[in-house]
This record gives C-alpha cells, sequence and structure tokens, in this order.
C-alpha cells in the first residue's frame, strides 16, 4: 500500500465520487439525442481510476504473484461462495483485489446502463475473479453481493431465468453465512427484491411473496421506507395472503399497514390544502392511501365471511347446522394452533410499533366466524372501513371507487344474511343492498359505466330474487295452508318482475348500438348472458296471475326464454360447458311447458 | 386494435431493411448486430399493416388515404352512432408518427381527415331538429400530471382528474373550446404544441417523454319541434400521442404495466408493483380483492376506452433500419400486448342452487301431471319420460359422458320405436299417400296423430316383442289381433281370442274388413285410426260391413250418422280420439250395462205410450171425421172439403206426433251423453284409483223420479243425478259428480 500515497489516493475517491454524481445525478438531465452523454464520461473516469489502481498493484504485488492460486474459473450462476480460499479479505492483497474487483462492477453497471450488456457482463465477471482472489469480509462482502445481484438482472433480461437464480440465491447464502449477527446491509434487501421477481418470473408465487414478505421486514429494520408507499405495499400484500385464504397473515399486514400509515402523520386541513400546492397533494395522497388500506381491510372482512358461509352451506346454499356444529368442536383446538402460528409467521415491525400493530390485530378475528354473533362482529368492522373508504372515495369525483366500494358493502349484508336465521330480517338486509345499488344504477352514464352498470343490474336482479324467495317462504311459514293473501301476491309479483327487469336490462345493454342482440356472445358475458335468459324464463312462470290470458302470455315468455338457452347452445356447442345444468333444464321445460301452455288453452277455450 | 405502420425517410435509409410486411402481418427479421441472439425472426400479427416505405411499390404502399379508410372512418361512423372512439398513436421518435397523425400539407395524416369528414358530416345531416355543436381540448400527461395545453396560463398548474356519474372521466377545470371547421382545429392544436414546448423547456423536460391527448367532443342535439324539448348525444373521439416508444419504461406511465415478463426491475420503488402483480396472479375465481396500484392518469381517463362499446385503435409506427432493430421489436411487441389491455368486468354471479332445486321440484310437478294423465293412454311417452328422469339423476356424469349416453339413449330409442313399427319418417299422417297405415289418437292434442305405423301385408299387433306393432298396457294381450292386406288390396282385421277390439266402436270377434277412417280400439285406450290409400276408400265399399253390425241398434243409429256425414266430408280430422272413445262408450252402452236397460226401457215404455197416445188421437181423429162425414152432405164439394179438414187434421196430427218425437230423442240423447260423460270420468277415476292401490269403486248410477216416467207429462225427465263414490279406507276423496238437467 505504502506506493499509494493519500493524496493520489484522495484524488482517486474523489474521480470516484464525480463518476458517480455523473452516473447517477447529472445522467438524468442528458438530452434525447446524447441519452447517455454523462454515463460515457463516468466510464472513462472508472477507466482512469481503474488503471491507476491496476499499476500500483503490479508494482508491489510482485511478492505476491508466487502464492497466487491458480485460476479457477467459476461457472455463471455456480453455487460457489468463494470463501475460503485466497487472501483473507482484510488482509493488504485481499483489500486490494477487492477495490480492483469493485472498480469493474461499477464499469460493468455503467456498460449495463449504457445497453451494451456483453461488455458489462465481462466486467463484472472481472469483478467476480479479482473477488476469488479473497475471502469474504466484512469489507467486500456488499460487493460480494452487488455483483451477484447484477448478473441476476443481466441473465433475467436475457430471459435466462434459472441463470438469474443462480447468482441471487448465492448472493443469499453469502449474506446469510457471514452477516447473521452483523451489520445490516441493503445490498441483501435488493437480493430479497430480486429473488422475490425471480421467482415470480418463475411462477413460483408462494415463494415470491415470502420474498415480498421480507424485503418490507427488511425496510422496515433498515428503517429504510416510506411510510406511505410501505403501508400501502403491505396492504396489497395482504391481498394476496387473503386469497390464499392465509388470514392471519393478512390480518398481519393490514395491521402494520394502517400502523405505519399512521407514521406519515396528520392529514392536513382542507385550509391548509387551499393555501399550498404541497399540502393539498400531501392531503391528497395521505387520505387516499389510508383510504385504500380501508379498501383492503374491507375485502379482509368480506372474504372472510365469505368463505366461512362457503364452508357452512349445504348444497342449496343455506346453513347446515350439523357443519356448524362440527366445525365449532374443532375449533377448541384451533385456537392454540393459532399461537403457534403467530410465533412462526413473519412479524412486521420494531419495538415501538410491534404492540399498536398487535392491538389493531385483536379488533377483528381471523378465525372463520360460525355464528350471527360472530359474523356481525367481522361485518361491523368491515362496514366501518367502508365508512372511512367512502369518505375519501365519494360518489362526486370517484365514481368507479365509490361503486367498488358499495358493491362491497352489499357484499358484506349478503354475506351476513346468511347467517341470519329470522327470515323478515334477512329480508331487510337485502333490501339495505338494494337501496344502496339501485338508485346509483339507474343514475349512472350508460355509456361511460357499461361494464359496471351490468354487474349492478345483474346484483340487482339477484337481490330482488332472494327477496322474491324469502317473502314466499314467509307468508307459507305463516300461514303454511292458506291460499296466499292478495297482499302477500301484490309484493311477491312485483318482487319478482322487478327481478325480471333487471335481468331483462342486463340483456338490453349486449345490444349493439342499433338494438341488436348479438348473435354471437362475447366470452366474458357468455355464462351471466345465458343465465340471465334462464333466470328470467323462471321468474315469468313463477309470476302469479289470475288472468288466464296474462298467464299464458307468462309462460310464453318463460318458454322464448328457455328457448333461447337451447337453441343457442344448439349453434354454439361451445357455449354447452358454461351452462350443463341450466342447459340440461331449459332442455325439460322446453319439452314440458308447450303441454302446461296447451292445457291452459283448453281450459281457456272450455270457459269461453 | 393495432397497427403496425412503416415509414422512413427515404434519405436516411442508409441501413439494411428488416422488416417485411405481408398482409396482416409484420416481420422483423434479425439485424446483423443482433445475429447473437440467434437467427429467428419474429413474425406479429395485427389487424392492418400498412407499408409506406417506398412509393414506387405501387402494390406494397399504403398511403394515407388507405389508413384512414381502415382506421378512420369506423371510428367516425361510431361517433356519430353516439359512442366514444379512441386513436392511440406509439413508436419510437422518428419513426413517422406525427406524419401519421397529423401529416403534411400534400399528405395530410389521420387527424386532418378525421375532422374534415367530422365536419362534412355534421354538415350534410344538419337540420332543423338536429344540430351538432364540436368542441375541443388538448392536455398533456407528463410525470402523471394533467396540464392544459389550450389555456395560455394554465400550463404550470397541474390539473385533477374526476369521474362524474353522468359525464364519466373528466379533467376537472380543462378547457374546452368550440370549433366550427378543421382550419379551428388545427390552429388550436398548433397553439397546444407550442405551449407543450414552452412548458417543456421551461421545466427542462422533454416533450418526448408525454403523452399528448387531443379530445373532439361531438355534441348532437336532438330537438322535438312540436314540443320544444330536446336531448342530446355526446361523443368523445380522443386522440393520445403516447411518449415516445424508447421513454415509454423511463416516464413509467404506459410502460409498466406491459413490461416484459421475465425482466428485473431494480429499483425498490417498484415493490408495489411487483406485490400487486402477485396479488393479482395468485388469485382464485370467485375471489373479491382490492389491489390499490392506481392506473396511470393516461389508462384511468381513457378506461372507457378500452372496454365497453367504444371503439379503439393503436397504431404503432415502426422504422425498418437494421439500426432500430431493438427500438422496433419492442414497439412492435407492445403492439401486440396492447390487444390484451381490453378492460374486462366480470360479472360475477350467485350461486344459483336453490334456483336450480326449485326448477327442478317444477320440472318433476310438471311431468307428474303429465304422466298422471298420459299413463294410461301413451306408455311411449312414460317411457320417455322415465328416460328424462334418468338424465336428471345423472346430473354429476360429466358432459362428454353424457353427450355420448345422450347419443346412445337416442339410437336406442330409434331402435325401439322401429322395433315397434312406428314410422320414423315423419310425424303426422299426411304422408305415404298410397300406403295403409294407422294413427294414434290421443286426447292430449300435443300427442294426438303423433305416431303412425305402416301396415305390411301382414301385420302383427300385441305386446310381445314378436309383434309388429307392440303396444303395451291395459287389456294388451301378447298376440292381440292381425291386419292383413288381401291381394285384392282389401285391410282385414282378425283379433285373437279375448282380445279386445273394436272397430267404430263395436266389439269385433272375428275378421272383418277395414275401410278408410276405421277407428280401431285395442285394450283399454290404445285408440287408432286407420288411412287406406284413396283408391280403396270408397271402391271397395260395401254395404253390410258398417251397416249390419249397427242397424241392430237403433241407439247407434245418430252417433253413425254423424259419423259417416263427417268420414265423406274429411276423414282425416274429424274423428277425433273422443269421437273414437264416445262412440265405444255408446256401443258398449248397447249390451251390458245396467244404464242400457234403463234407457232401454225408457225409450220402450216412450215407444209404448206413443203407440197408445198415437191410438187414442187417432180414435178421437177418426171419431170427428165420423161426425163430420155423418153431419154433411155427402156431396162431392163437400166431401172435398171434408177431405181437406181430414187432411189438417191428419198432418196436424202427423206434426204433433213428429214434434214430440223429436222432443224426446232429443232428451235421449242428451242424456245419453251425460251418462257417456259420467262413464269417462268414472272409469278414469277407477284407473287413478287402481293406479294408486286404493280399493275404491266408482259407479254411475241414474236415479229418476218414478213420477217422472210418465211420457205424457209434460216433463219427460228432470233431475238426472248421477252419482258417485264408494270409497273404502282413504283419505283422498276422488269424486266424480255430474249434474244433468234435461227438460222438454
Amino acid at each position: 500500500m505504502a506506493s499509494l500515497s493519500s493524496a493520489e489516493w484522495r484524488a482517486l475517491c474523489d474521480k470516484f465520487t464525480t463518476a458517480q454524481n455523473l452516473s447517477e445525478v447529472e445522467s438524468r438531465k442528458d438530452p434525447a439525442n446524447d441519452p447517455f452523454r454523462s454515463k460515457y464520461k463516468a466510464r472513462e473516469l472508472l477507466r482512469e481510476i481503474y488503471c491507476a489502481l491496476k499499476s500500483f498493484e503490479t508494482t508491489e504485488g510482485e511478492n505476491e504473484s508466487g502464492d497466487q492460486r491458480p485460476t479457477e474459473q467459476p461457472v455463471d450462476g455456480e453455487r460457489e461462495d468463494g470463501f475460503g480460499r485466497g487472501f483473507n479479505g482484510d488482509s493488504p492483497a485481499g483489500l486490494r483485489a477487492a477495490k480492483l474487483g469493485a472498480v469493474e462492477y461499477y464499469l460493468g453497471v455503467n456498460h449495463i446502463e449504457t445497453e451494451e450488456l456483453s461488455a458489462g457482463q465481462e466486467h463484472l465477471m472481472n469483478c467476480m475473479k479479482q473477488l476469488e482472489k479473497c475471502s469474504v469480509s466484512s469489507e467486500n462482502v456488499s460487493l460480494y453481493i452487488h455483483v451477484r445481484n447484477q448478473l441476476g438482472i443481466l441473465w433475467a433480461g436475457r430471459d435466462e431465468t434459472e441463470k438469474a437464480q443462480g447468482f441471487l440465491e448465492t448472493a443469499e447464502s453469502i449474506y446469510q453465512r457471514y452477516m447473521k449477527e452483523v451489520s445490516l446491509v441493503l445490498a441483501y434487501t435488493h437480493t430479497m427484491y430480486y429473488l422475490a421477481q425471480v421467482y415470480k418470473n418463475l411462477g413460483e408465487i408462494e415463494r415470491a411473496a415470502t420474498y415480498c414478505h421480507s424485503t418490507l421486514q427488511r425496510q422496515l429494520l433498515l428503517n429504510q421506507y416510506n411510510p406511505l408507499e410501505w403501508a400501502l405495499n403491505a396492504a396489497t400484500l395482504s391481498q394476496y395472503y387473503i386469497t390464499k385464504g392465509r388470514y392471519m397473515e393478512g390480518r398481519h399486514c393490514l395491521s402494520a399497514a394502517t400502523v405505519i400509515a399512521g407514521l406519515a402523520g396528520e392529514v392536513p386541513s382542507e385550509a391548509a390544502a387551499q393555501e399550498s400546492e404541497t399540502e393539498r397533494e400531501r392531503r391528497d395522497q395521505l387520505r387516499q392511501k389510508r383510504a385504500e388500506i380501508a379498501r383492503c381491510w374491507i375485502k379482509y372482512c368480506l372474504n372472510l365471511l365469505q368463505d366461512a358461509e362457503k364452508l357452512l352451506q349445504d348444497n342449496i346454499g343455506e346453513l347446515d347446522t350439523e357443519r356448524q356444529e362440527e366445525l365449532k368442536r374443532a375449533r377448541r383446538g384451533e385456537e392454540e394452533a393459532e399461537e403457534k402460528d403467530r410465533k412462526s409467521a413473519l412479524l412486521f415491525g420494531s419495538e415501538d410499533t410491534f404492540d399498536s400493530i398487535a392491538s389493531l390485530e385483536e379488533k377483528v378475528r381471523c378465525l372463520f366466524p360460525l355464528d350471527f354473533t360472530e359474523a356481525r362482529a367481522v361485518f361491523l368492522v368491515g362496514q366501518t372501513y367502508v365508512t372511512q373508504a367512502k369518505e375519501y372515495f365519494e360518489i362526486d369525483g370517484y365514481v368507479t371507487d365509490h361503486i367498488e366500494i358499495l358493491q362491497d358493502h352489499s357484499a358484506l349484508f349478503k354475506a351476513l344474511a346468511f347467517f341470519e336465521e329470522d327470515l323478515e330480517r334477512r329480508c331487510k338486509m337485502h333490501k339495505r343492498r338494494i337501496d344502496m345499488l339501485e338508485p346509483i344504477c339507474n343514475d349512472l352514464n350508460a355509456q361511460y359505466y357499461l361494464l359496471i352498470r351490468r354487474q349492478l343490474m345483474f346484483e340487482l336482479a339477484e337481490t330482488y330474487n332472494e327477496m322474491m324467495d324469502l317473502k314466499l317462504s314467509l307468508a307459507n311459514r305463516q300461514a303454511d295452508t292458506q291460499p296466499l293473501d292478495n297482499h302477500t301476491i301484490k309484493k311477491f309479483n312485483h318482487l319478482c318482475s322487478s327481478s325480471a327487469k333487471y335481468f331483462q336490462m342486463f340483456l338490453d345493454s349486449l345490444c349493439s348500438p342499433e338494438g341488436k342482440f348479438p348473435e354471437r356472445l362475447e366470452e366474458e358475458v357468455l355464462r351471466p348472458a345465458l343465465v340471465a335468459r334462464f333466470r328470467v324464463a323462471r321468474l315469468h312462470s313463477r309470476l302469479i296471475c289470475s288472468v288466464p290470458s296474462a298467464q299464458l302470455d307468462n309462460l310464453n315468455k318463460s318458454l322464448d326464454n328457455y328457448k333461447y338457452v337451447v337453441e343457442y347452445c344448439e349453434a354454439h356447442p361451445e357455449a354447452v360447458a358454461a351452462v350443463e345444468t341450466e342447459l340440461e333444464l331449459s332442455q325439460e321445460m322446453v319439452g314440458l311447458l308447450p303441454i302446461k301452455i296447451n292445457r291452459l288453452k283448453a281450459r281457456m277455450a272450455t270457459n269461453n | 386494435l393495432g397497427d403496425a405502420l412503416v415509414r422512413r425517410h427515404l434519405q436516411e435509409l442508409n441501413t439494411k431493411c428488416v422488416v417485411e410486411m405481408e398482409k396482416n402481418q409484420t416481420i422483423l427479421h434479425p439485424a446483423g448486430a443482433n445475429l447473437g441472439k440467434g437467427d429467428s425472426r419474429y413474425v406479429f400479427a395485427y389487424d392492418f399493416c400498412f407499408w409506406s416505405m417506398d412509393e414506387s411499390e405501387k402494390d406494397k404502399f399504403a398511403g394515407q388515404e388507405v389508413v384512414f379508410q381502415c382506421l378512420g372512418e369506423s371510428l367516425l361512423h361510431n361517433a356519430f352512432l353516439g359512442y366514444n372512439a379512441c386513436i392511440f398513436a406509439y413508436g419510437q421518435t422518428g419513426s413517422g408518427k406525427s406524419y401519421t397523425m397529423m401529416g403534411s400539407v400534400d399528405q395530410p395524416g389521420l387527424i386532418p381527415r378525421l375532422c374534415s369528414a367530422l365536419f362534412e358530416r355534421t354538415v350534410q345531416e344538419q337540420r332543423e331538429e338536429e344540430s351538432f355543436t364540436v368542441e375541443v381540448s388538448y392536455m398533456e400527461i407528463y410525470n402523471e400530471k394533467v396540464r392544459d395545453l389550450l389555456d395560455p396560463k394554465g400550463s404550470r398548474q397541474t390539473l385533477r382528474v374526476r369521474e362524474h356519474k353522468v359525464l364519466g372521466p373528466y379533467v376537472d377545470g380543462l378547457s374546452r373550446l368550440a370549433v366550427a371547421s378543421y382550419k379551428d382545429i388545427e390552429s388550436l392544436m398548433s397553439e397546444g404544441n407550442k405551449s407543450r414546448t414552452v412548458a417543456a423547456t421551461n421545466m427542462n423536460e422533454e416533450s418526448s417523454r408525454s403523452h399528448a391527448v387531443f379530445n373532439i367532443i361531438l355534441t348532437h342535439t336532438l330537438k322535438d319541434l312540436q314540443s320544444g324539448t330536446s336531448g342530446e348525444k355526446v361523443s368523445r373521439l380522443s386522440l393520445v400521442d403516447l411518449a415516445g416508444s424508447e421513454r415509454a419504461a423511463k416516464t413509467g406511465a404506459a410502460g409498466e404495466r406491459l413490461k416484459e415478463g421475465s425482466n428485473i426491475n431494480k429499483s425498490l420503488t417498484t415493490l408495489g408493483l411487483v406485490i400487486s402483480a402477485l396479488a393479482e396472479q395468485g388469485t382464485a375465481k370467485n375471489k373479491s380483492k382490492f389491489v390499490p396500484y392506481r392506473d396511470s392518469v393516461l389508462t384511468w381517463l381513457l378506461k372507457d376506452s378500452l372496454g365497453g362499446n367504444s371503439r379503439t385503435a393503436m397504431v404503432a409506427t415502426v422504422s425498418p433500419a437494421a439500426d432500430n432493430y431493438e427500438e422496433t421489436l419492442s414497439t412492435l411487441r407492445y403492439a401486440d400486448r396492447a390487444k390484451n389491455i381490453v378492460n374486462h368486468a366480470v360479472v360475477n354471479e350467485d350461486p344459483n342452487a336453490r334456483i336450480i332445486r326449485e326448477l327442478r321440484e317444477e320440472v318433476e310437478k310438471l311431468r307428474d301431471q303429465l304422466t298422471q294423465a298420459e299413463s294410461l293412454k301413451a306408455p311411449e311417452l312414460k317411457e320417455r319420460l322415465e328416460e328424462s328422469e334418468k338424465l336428471i339423476k345423472e346430473m354429476t356424469v360429466s358432459w362428454e359422458e353424457k353427450l355420448r349416453k345422450t347419443e346412445e339413449v337416442a339410437q336406442e330409442r330409434q331402435r325401439q320405436l322401429e322395433s315397434l313399427g312406428i314410422s320414423l319418417q315423419s310425424s303426422g299422417i299426411r304422408v305415404g299417400d298410397d300406403k295403409s297405415f294407422l294413427v294414434n289418437l290421443n286426447a292430449d292434442p300435443a300427442l294426438n296423430e303423433l305416431l303412425v305405423y305402416y301396415l305390411k301385408e301382414h301385420t302383427k299387433v300385441g305386446s310381445a316383442d314378436s309383434q309388429d306393432i307392440q303396444l303395451c298396457g291395459m287389456g294388451i294381450q301378447a298376440e292381440h289381433c292381425v291386419i292383413d292386406i288381401t291381394p285384392d288390396s282389401a285391410v282385414i282385421i282378425t283379433p285373437y281370442r279375448n282380445s279386445r277390439t273394436c272397430v267404430n266402436g263395436s266389439p269385433v270377434t272375428s275378421t272383418l274388413q277395414l275401410h278408410h277412417g276405421d277407428r280401431i280400439l285395442w285394450g283399454n285406450n290404445h285408440f287408432f285410426r286407420i288411412n287406406l290409400p284413396k283408391r280403396r276408400t270408397r271402391a271397395a265399399e260395401d254395404e253390410e260391413g258398417e251397416g249390419g253390425v249397427m242397424k241392430n241398434s237403433s241407439s247407434s243409429e245418430q252417433l253413425d250418422a254423424d259419423g259417416d256425414s263427417a268420414s265423406e266430408a274429411s276423414s282425416e280430422v274429424s274423428f277425433s280420439y273422443e269421437f273414437a272413445q264416445t262412440e265405444v262408450m255408446m256401443k258398449a252402452l248397447g249390451n251390458n250395462d245396467p244404464m242400457q236397460a234403463v234407457l232401454q226401457s225408457l225409450e220402450r215404455q216412450h215407444e209404448e205410450e206413443k203407440r197408445s197416445a198415437l191410438e187414442r188421437q187417432r180414435q178421437m181423429y177418426e171419431q170427428e171425421l165420423q161426425q163430420l162425414r155423418r153431419r154433411l152432405n155427402p156431396d162431392r164439394q163437400s166431401f172435398m172439403g171434408g177431405m181437406s179438414h181430414s187432411t189438417s187434421a191428419q198432418s196436424r196430427l202427423k206434426q204433433w206426433s213428429e214434434d214430440r218425437e223429436a222432443v224426446f230423442v232429443r232428451s235421449l240423447r242428451r242424456l245419453r251423453e251425460q251418462v257417456v260423460r259420467a262413464n269417462l270420468l268414472v272409469q278414469e277415476a277407477s284407473f287413478i284409483a287402481e293406479e294408486l292401490e286404493r280399493h275404491t269403486e266408482y259407479r254411475v248410477t241414474l236415479q229418476i223420479p218414478a213420477d217422472n216416467l210418465n211420457a205424457n207429462r209434460k216433463v219427460c225427465l228432470s233431475h238426472t243425478h248421477t252419482c258417485t263414490y264408494t270409497h273404502t279406507h282413504t283419505h283422498t276423496h276422488t269424486h266424480t259428480h255430474t249434474h244433468t238437467h234435461t227438460q222438454s
């Protein structure tokens, strides 16, 4: 080291700083017609540094060249962790090798950034060779990891995902073997993140999610994160867990998201927002992100309820009480298991946030609700978040988001209704759904909101149908033997025709601008459209009607719709798989209804 | 969606051309520098490909006019229907994007052509009750911020993107300027472009990193002149100049979602994208989730253009030069992926298990009703229903299997029907005029005349498998009867012993010739009508065939007369099931029914009384005549007068007796009809009882008040109370009750 004076060393360091600045800061201002101007300048400086280092090395390293190990070419992606041979990483020779390696590394990155991939690869591999010469130490471990990260990115870009995986996994194992107890290296956070992407690209979604989780965890540990961004990422990750049915992890992500988002500070007042654009933007960002986290919570509650519903329902969608008992019995053991799971789960948080995250988690369970009381608790939490989300996503300005929240609210009610045993109250819950969806469905511009309106129309049709069935069961329960009274019939018919009306509206929305129903249904509306036809057919035959001619009319409409389903499937055999059961029944009805119609006609003829 | 356009200033073209176009395919050949990547070429297919490199290659060259015809015209048409349309332009700087969109003075591009056509059409369609207004807005999206390019002061201020339930997505505060011609639009655009450049210079930005969106808003006002009310149709035409493709990745706005699959994002700031992708990917069906990834302002603003009824075109421009290989490939890939960025909003339907179950119950119910009504009449139908039942039970079987089974079942049924002697050529009886066949009669019009059995020279009828016409059900013997066609074309029926066969209602025990239109009953409920070829219907007719059996029974005369006249008129339609059934009933009454005894005694009594009454009447008139004769001279004139008197007296007598007879016959016929009807009901009730294994017997009894049995009295028969039930141990009452009131 003696031959490199401190002044010379400082000059080299300055040169390096200039190169870094050119590469990272100046390059952003490069004009379009010369986009890499600064990068090229930086490259020149790096080359000069390399030459300087190299010359010092050769003058001084002669005595070492003798015991330099014969070079053993590392193979790309080979899982070798390069330790335990060569110089000690902290020895002068080791440090020199590491310095050369570092410059090679930066040259490699520079070439890659200027789209000279092969040259970049060569420099990175040179860096690897330099590192070969020395063992891993606290000084050079970052470089060890960085160079592999870069090679990982390089190979992934060439569609050689497995090769990339090799480099990144080596980086991971190097870190794990040497850095367990020592410092926290940001490069390793990157390794986690790159592995997450590699696994995602390989289709190993679960491993990818684990690495995303680790990335988030490390960001928190290293205190290198933007609270809002971090919170939103954690909330998004919760959606992955929720769809996988891992409610405990989902809840943990969400609780952490809420707590960390809280660290982003108070929402500026409206007055402050009007004063300055920065405040306005900050206010908007804070409110938006928190509302979005609230929407993630809604989905948590909704999926928990819906999954519980699926678990508890019998083959016609009613509460299976035997199953309910069985699950309740089985749960006693599960609660202990939860504690265990908890410990093994990847926990977020530092000392100061840990408690608040835990206390937030306690507000809602992550086990399936098994009866109305439990379901109601989940529902109420969900409803609170609905209110919260709607505060930001108002109808005025955020139509789509607002409606999506309404749809979730409606779905929460629907799931809760499943647990409600009192038919009257169940019916009222569905009425609430109608009240929140119907006005907005009719207000929306049919052109801009075509797709969302279709969803609303379908849901309204189904909800009216549900209410109709409930009203009928109620009436039958109250007066088992007596015929329905006029009021009930009127109510029933109203619900029945409202349901048919919305199914028909849905079907009408599929028509071309000229008002023609399509000959061939698009794939995403194929089943809904055929189901709507089928349901309209059913509803028409259910209308209660004492006038035979009107009755005949209804039966004919019913027959027409059943026929449509049958004929469509005959003309488009590929549709059959989508509506198997509906088709079978439609065929059946197409055979049977004419007989019913003929009877009615005969009866009408004799009465005339 | 998706076009690729090759365009290049010729003078720049000093490198190898690597792009080739064939119909709707664009082929990218490997360029020298990239040969290391393997020499495979890329082929992309789009809706249209336009080649505009060398105007001298006439068959290949696609000029501005062609591009407009392929893209512009349908978009414009849609706009006039009231739907939104959108054109995205994407491509490397210098690949001819602005040339395609704007063009030059001599070669105007898409936008000028679209606007000119738009104004032309508004002028054409302008009427008193229809008017059009055109407005434009122009904005720039840079770094997810929106700036108004038409507001001279506003270019520094960023605008908010919002959504309105009626207006859709909109930019809050964006100026909308009315225009009357393409000239106006042109000048506004160029002004906007100036302010775009100024802003970019001021803020040290590059215009190639921003998107520019030019909107043309067409408002179509329809006025009802009478009521004075008016309605509006608003459609929007968006022309989007996407940031230069070489910068798209860096601007992040357009490219993020379309990024190459295997690349690794270096910066941790993209962690959110990766997590979002995981949350979207790892989704089981029917799971509801919220991925708080904000769409870029651009995709958000144009979301209605990316789904639903809007028409959207994307124009991608590429350079054919080998130098631009990488950019060209990425542009072509981008355009290829753009085909998939259409919005799909899925309709989530509720599970409809309960509705299915209810409908299934209804199907069962309908089928039960049908079975009950038809079980005795049409066993074939019953079989068909049983098959359907099987089908419904086999819901769990896979569809392919079901299809196969259905096919098998159908074939099996076909074979069965064939073996039963049923013709499969066609249903209905209008087939084969030159053939002899039987056609079934059924109470239900839907089932009536459905089955046609052709007769061979020797046709065996019965329930056994060996029979040509296989019937089953009550009263059908294994070998029931034989129908032969003789060499002289006569059709002869020969019933077996103890098998019930009726022809035209009368039981047949020995060989009998059949005639066109004859009704045949086998067993209890198999009614058929025979159809013979035309020449056989009347030519071979012989008097005694029909008349012989029937003349003995005066009570049948009326019916037979009806039947005959009908058969002469049109034999096909008139012999309904009811007719055949009544006929059998009526004739059965003639023999063993106790009811018949009553009726016959009534008739005899009537005859008796008629005779004695007539006798008394005659004696009365005789007496009168005698007296008259005695009182008058036996002079010729007065004799003549007497004679005339006597004639009138006699005709009066005749009139009286005829009237009386007619009334009686009518009453009696009506009574008989009532009895038949009652009998039918009772029979059905008995069958049902038997089916249900209930030991209930039903019988018709006739109660006639004794004092009504006097033919001399004005009221002949009244209050014929026919009734009803005797039930043993059942709780269900089958109640047959007819109430007849006959008066004369």
